[in-house]
């Protein structure tokens, strides 16, 4: 006769055969598979089984699951038996996952960041901070709980083995990746961050603080970057505005010291305001020849003057306003790039991820900003230092800024002096055929914009008619580990196009899920995403409608990571090193892209394919690869998989064959891309040969690309910017010592500077 | 190698650092990469403007 039963915190407790037969009910009822009578039969057979094996002892609770189970198959309830199985699993797994949760947030909240890779899973979260933790502590949390209760049973052990990867899986629940803020939209007649209205902002400065406020308060509504799309075409508007201002005031001084006459600014404004009606036009950079005349003669005949001293009057002023303008224009974009490198998103543990996108503005007043958004990355932080953000992406066309004697083009050669130094801009190329395509002269919101570290949205499936960039973005993505398929199919193409084929199939399912969490939500969970209506459509929608139907502008996406090992565990070898590989290695990307174009006509939503850009995710497939198939020489014998389709980062090619052979994964890629070549320091420096680079992307039908080359930073000072020789700021050598004293003076200097920890 | 030589001076046998681009974005100097991205921007090399450097 059985008394009592060991609970698993080692607690006995009296024997309840209620409780057991409670539980097979709810596996029968799970199961269609048995009645309430049916369970009180099996549960008195539990009782007879567990006094056969627990003589004399008080069973322990897997003794009485065992003993279930066993029952449950006697009994012929096999469908309830196999329920029961599940959920017996599925509880331990929860059980050990609640364990590995304390672990991870043990490991959180006590090891340093430096020595702790999970810390350092995205580089961005300073993972040592109190709000960093704090962060990291809640992701935690909230992957334990998505995996446990939100996915489907195949897709969790998909992603905890590695066959795939969902990224931002701790936003699983919440929201969407990323946007393209159109914020011309979003400052014509004001806006609300949630903590008070702004009214439309009147002069460059406040365009440029704007901008930053809405980057910052958009990143709190979601979990990717956030992105301005029109960053030059915007910002025109304010330099236009300052202009204005600045014409009246000057005009009015210029007066005023002449004749000796006291205030006339109102009069003034009344007597342009009066040729604006009748010309047509307002003060602004470049006026009509029919505008300046106009306003001469006006003064002419309301001040008695000569002509041609209203003449002199009118063009002091106008160069005295562009003047305020330019340098207000500059101070603005200063103030921007430092805004965005010091302000804090997500309680103060990140800055906003930000991207600003410009260069085809070709009004007076865009180049205005795209000069000085340029000189304000050149020169760097207060201390010269090179920004992190925003991600600048500097917008190629051709007829615009790409050959000698467009209107741009004396910018686009800036950008390239620029980026030779400071690492950014990047470059979008418009001309690109996926990219032109969309493109409609007059309408930038056709030009292809970037967000984040690649994100590109243009195609839209769901309404042909917004085919555009702006207010639109990414929903989510989840990453294929490529290698392993190809490892699994043992080099038979056959069987790893069915794998693939197969893993594409849970991937969109597992978006789908995804999506119906996203779609449920309502404007109140965004409320400067939806709520101001920087997402496209949401200004349609009521606090009653969910956002399954705008939130079809956005794009699900399918990543990779690994080409190249999954060329070679197939072929033998990657897609540098053969011709014939590179055509395998198109037809493997061109496979998934077909997958996506299908299933976004079936469904009428845009997927899209992603040239994933690895960060955490670089180690983390191949560290279990390593564990399940061992060191394979040229796939899985390093510390990462290569990013999406580059060319191995450790292979040496020259920057054009290496542009020539990923340019065309870049039009199969249509959720975003990027190509990178590494130059030393002094042919970056040398801006021909920069120039040279990015023309070849160009000509090569690349849509996005970057340069990269060393940018020196000495860890005993801080000083971060282009080292020679001598670190300007603490004038030491490479390895040479200073002393304590003059570290301490010059941390009086730079109180940001930070306390040198040692080597690692 | 020494960060701290004596309680005076710092700095001997401590080279100078590089920012590099981790993926598309910045995120400041190496320390706060993870290892894979460490090993990662070792590995990697420089690529000639000529055709078949």
């Amino acid at each position: 006769m059985i008394q009592s039963i060991i609970k698993r915190d080692g607690r006995v407790v009296l024997y309840d055969q209620n409780k057991i037969a409670a539980a097979i009910l709810r596996a029968m009822e799970a199961a269609s598979d048995g009645n309430a009578a049916d369970a009180a039969r099996v549960a008195n057979d539990v009782q007879r089984d567990l006094e056969k094996h627990s003589v004399g002892s008080a069973p322990d609770i897997e003794a009485i699951q065992d003993a279930v189970e066993r029952q449950l198959m006697n009994h012929g309830f096999n469908a309830a038996a196999k329920a029961y199985i599940l959920y017996r699993a599925n509880r331990t797994r929860a059980r050990e996952a609640n364990t590995a949760l304390m672990k991870t947030i043990d490991e959180i909240t006590n090891i340093d960041a430096r020595v702790s890779d999970m810390k350092r899973d995205n580089a961005n979260i300073d993972g040592n901070t109190a709000m960093g933790s704090m962060l990291q502590i809640g992701s935690a949390g909230a992957k334990a709980y998505n995996e446990m209760y939100l996915l489907r049973p195949e897709h969790a052990k998909a992603y905890r083995e590695g066959d795939i990867h969902i990224h931002d899986f701790d936003f699983y629940s919440l929201t969407t990746t990323c946007c393209q803020i159109d914020i011309l939209k979003l400052f014509h007649g004001g806006f609300s961050t949630g903590h008070g209205h702004i009214r439309e902002p009147q002069s460059i400065q406040s365009y440029a603080a704007l901008a930053a406020i809405a980057i910052q308060s958009n990143q709190n509504d979601q979990h990717g970057g956030q992105s301005i799309p029109n960053f030059d075409y915007a910002m025109a508007e304010g330099v236009a505005k300052t202009y204005r201002k600045a014409y009246y005031r000057l005009l009015a001084e210029a007066l005023e010291d002449r004749l000796d006459l006291e205030e006339q600014t109102a009069t003034i404004k009344a007597l342009v305001k009066d040729v604006e009606a009748k010309v047509g036009e307002q003060p602004r950079l470049e006026n009509s020849p029919a505008f300046d005349e106009a306003v001469i003669y006006a003064l002419t005949k309301r001040y008695d003057l000569p002509l041609g001293d209203s003449a002199k009057v009118v063009s002091r002023t106008k160069k005295r306003a562009w003047k305020k303008t330019d340098r207000d224009t500059h101070q603005a974009m200063e103030g921007f790039v430092h805004n965005l490198n010091t302000m804090h998103s997500r309680a103060g543990a990140q800055t906003p991820f930000s991207s600003i996108n410009y260069g085809t503005d070709t009004t007076p007043e865009g180049q205005m900003v795209i000069r000085n958004i340029l000189l304000a990355l050149d020169a760097g932080l207060g201390h010269g230092e090179t920004c992190i953000f925003p991600i600048h992406i500097f917008k190629v066309k051709e007829g615009v800024n790409y050959n000698e004697g467009d209107p741009n083009y004396e910018l686009f050669r800036l950008s390239c002096k620029v980026s030779a130094k400071r690492l950014f801009p990047n470059y979008t190329f418009l001309d690109a055929p996926f990219n032109l395509q969309y493109y409609v002269p007059g309408r930038p919101e056709t030009e292809v914009a970037t967000m984040g570290c690649r994100t590109r949205v243009m195609g839209n499936v769901y309404d042909p008619t917004r085919e555009i960039a702006y207010s639109r973005g990414n929903l989510s993505f989840t990453s294929i580990n490529l290698p392993r398929l190809a490892l699994e199919s043992n080099g038979d193409e056959k069987v790893f196009y069915e794998k693939l084929q197969a893993m594409l199939e849970l991937v969109a399912q597992q978006l789908l899920d995804r999506f119906e969490i996203q779609a449920n939500k309502h404007i109140y969970n965004y409320p400067f995403l939806m709520g101001q209506g920087v997402w496209l459509d949401s200004d349609k929608l009521t606090l009653q409608d969910d956002l399954r139907e705008v939130l079809k502008h956005g794009t699900l996406s399918i990543g990779f990571i690994g080409l190249a090992e999954t060329l070679t565990a197939l072929y033998g070898q990657h897609h540098g090193e053969s011709e014939e590989t590179q055509k395998k290695g198109l037809e493997i990307i061109g496979f998934m892209r077909d997958y996506c174009d299908k299933r976004s006509q079936e469904l009428k939503m845009n997927f899209s394919l992603l040239a994933t850009p690895a960060e955490g995710l670089s180690g983390r497939f191949i560290r279990m690869d390593q564990k399940r198939y061992g060191k394979i020489r040229g796939i899985t014998d390093r510390e990462y998989y290569t990013n999406s389709f580059h060319i191995p980062v450790w292979y040496h090619i020259s920057a054009y064959d290496k542009i020539r052979l990923e340019a065309p994964y870049h039009a199969l890629c249509n959720a975003g891309h990027i190509s990178y070549v590494e130059l030393d320091g002094d042919t970056a420096r040398n801006v021909e040969a920069f120039e040279a680079v990015v023309r070849c992307m160009h000509d090569c039908g690349v849509g996005y690309g970057s340069i990269n080359h060393p940018v020196d930073r000495d860890p005993i000072c801080g000083y971060v910017g282009i080292i020679g020789d001598v670190c300007p700021r603490c004038g030491r050598r490479e390895g040479e010592e200073i002393p304590q004293e003059r570290i301490d003076e010059l941390r009086k200097m730079y109180p940001e500077m930070p306390a040198f920890q040692g080597i690692e | 190698m020494t960060a701290k030589s004596n309680n005076e001076k710092m700095g001997q046998g401590v080279g100078f650092e590089r920012i590099r681009r981790i993926t598309g974005y910045l995120v400041g100097t190496m320390d706060k990469w993870n290892d894979a991205k460490r090993a990662e921007e070792r590995d990697r090399v420089k690529h000639g403007l000529t055709k078949n450097a």
